[in-house]
């Protein structure tokens, strides 16, 4: 099974994101901070990372340096899924090494899951 | 040839933009004898005036004190005109800033809840349709889900005005199926097109070559376009799309029996928050941001927009996109 790390804290967003991707036979891990993140992304070694920005303890752009440092993460897709929009965040995003970049309230559920097959299927 | 002198016409239409005071005082804000242009005209007269001044006193007097006493003045005079127009500038830079705070902390503030909405009644309707639920439980689930994407859509809104304001509206240009775009965007509209009893249809060659464009963006504007000839053609009309290509660009057209655009306000149509008053008194919801925002995406992306109206006859708006010249 397909393993997917949300790190997000909105509880309800977590949850409704977690409910839909295990309907859709995903397995799925949530982290609710940036540093909680981190250390499930080193423990249960997912096979894709959904990542927001905005986060307790260690923002969505520091998780993504951590990530990409380690060796064990460094290969391990990033989906940014967040409401910031502006170009320096998005430009950001991609110079870190994020793979997609996407704006949560310009997505329904099942795009996300078709956004995640699709990264999947290129990495 | 052609994108060449679009691109003079809008260089000109900049400059005249640039000195239109009136249009300066508005999209500030502010009075016309406030605006940075009148400032710097005023500053501009004022020199020449007391340059004149200085000159005719210096034929007049050979004093060196008179003409030290009339060449500070001039510089005293400068310097006061001079930190009146930085302060109006100071003031707009803050101003600006401010739009730009407001559209950071609004974008997330926001659409956070509006994202948790539409999510929890996605999965509300995804469990809809595997059970049994009352006729009345689901309309409700829907009308949430409808009313949470209109909230969702008039924050983009928004959010891609004060972009545009600030320049900072980002749109890429990769290699567009246009009829691709267009059949989505059809699909998208059939539901509100069913409900009023109005036939879509697309006329376009079997293949067309792709366009330079940012696809989202695009299918924005055709939405819209789409929406507004729906919104605005009374029951049991048709609309018609059509797709053709000239020279180096590509050509769109939404052709529709509506309710048109009265002839004394055409030239207002793609102004900001503009919506004719045949429109207002016929459907009461509605922005006018629409129309704006598509026409700068559409500019943007190297294209043109344009539109043919008679009142009460229906309209036709169009727009060029450029041909990518990239292999996709």
């Amino acid at each position: 099974m397909t393993k997917i790390l949300i790190v997000e804290d909105e509880l309800t967003l977590n949850k409704a994101l977690e409910e839909f991707l295990v309907e859709e036979k995903f397995e799925v891990f949530s982290a609710f901070d940036g540093e909680d993140g981190i250390k499930m992304a080193k423990e249960k070694s997912p096979d894709l990372i959904l990542l927001d920005i905005i986060l307790p303890k260690k923002d969505g752009f520091e998780v993504l340096d951590y990530l990409k440092l380690d060796k064990k993460t460094q290969k391990i897709p990033v989906v940014l899924l967040t409401n910031l929009e502006s170009a320096e965040d998005i430009e950001k995003a991609f110079n870190k090494g994020a793979t997609t970049y996407l704006v949560k309230a310009n997505y329904r559920l099942e795009d996300i899951v078709k956004k995640i097959k699709e990264t999947l299927k290129c990495a | 040839m052609d994108q060449k002198r679009q691109k003079l016409k809008k260089k000109n239409m900049q400059v005249i933009n640039d000195l239109n005071l009136k249009k300066q005082a508005r999209d500030l804000g502010v009075k016309v004898w406030q605006t940075p242009g009148f400032m710097f005209i005023m500053l501009g007269v004022i020199a020449i005036v007391i340059m004149s001044a200085v000159f005719l006193i210096s034929q007049n007097y050979d004093d060196p004190e008179i003409l030290v006493l009339a060449e500070s003045f001039v510089v005293i005079v400068i310097l006061i005109v001079g930190n009146s127009v930085i302060s109006m500038v100071t003031q707009v830079t803050k101003l600006n800033r401010m739009k730009s705070e407001f559209v950071s902390v609004a974008s997330h503030q926001l659409r956070t809840p509006l994202s948790a909405i539409k999510w929890e009644t996605e999965l509300l309707l995804s469990k809809c349709r595997r059970r049994v639920v009352g006729d009345k439980q689901r309309q409700s689930i829907e009308n949430i889900n409808t009313l949470s994407i209109k909230m969702t859509h008039l924050i983009n809104d928004l959010l891609d005005v004060a972009r545009i304001d600030q320049h900072r509206l980002i749109i890429k240009k990769i290699p567009t199926d246009i009829i691709a775009v267009a059949k989505d965007s059809i699909k998208e509209a059939q539901s509100l097109a069913k409900k009023r009893h109005i036939e879509l249809a697309l006329s376009a060659p079997r293949k067309l070559p792709a366009v330079l464009a940012d696809p989202e963006k695009l299918q924005m504007v055709v939405e819209n376009l789409l929406n507004n000839s729906i919104k605005y053609t009374t029951n049991h009309g048709k609309i018609e799309l059509k797709l053709t290509k000239k020279d180096a660009l590509i050509i769109f057209n939404i052709k529709d029996s509506g309710v048109g655009i009265p002839a004394e306000q055409q030239n207002r149509i793609f102004d900001k928050f503009f919506r004719s008053d045949n429109i207002v008194k016929y459907q009461t919801e509605g922005t006018g941001l629409g129309l704006y925002i598509a026409k700068n995406i559409i500019e943007q992306m190297g294209g043109r927009i344009w539109f043919e109206s008679v009142e009460n006859l229906g309209s036709i708006f169009s727009f060029s996109i450029p041909i990518s010249k990239q292999k996709e």
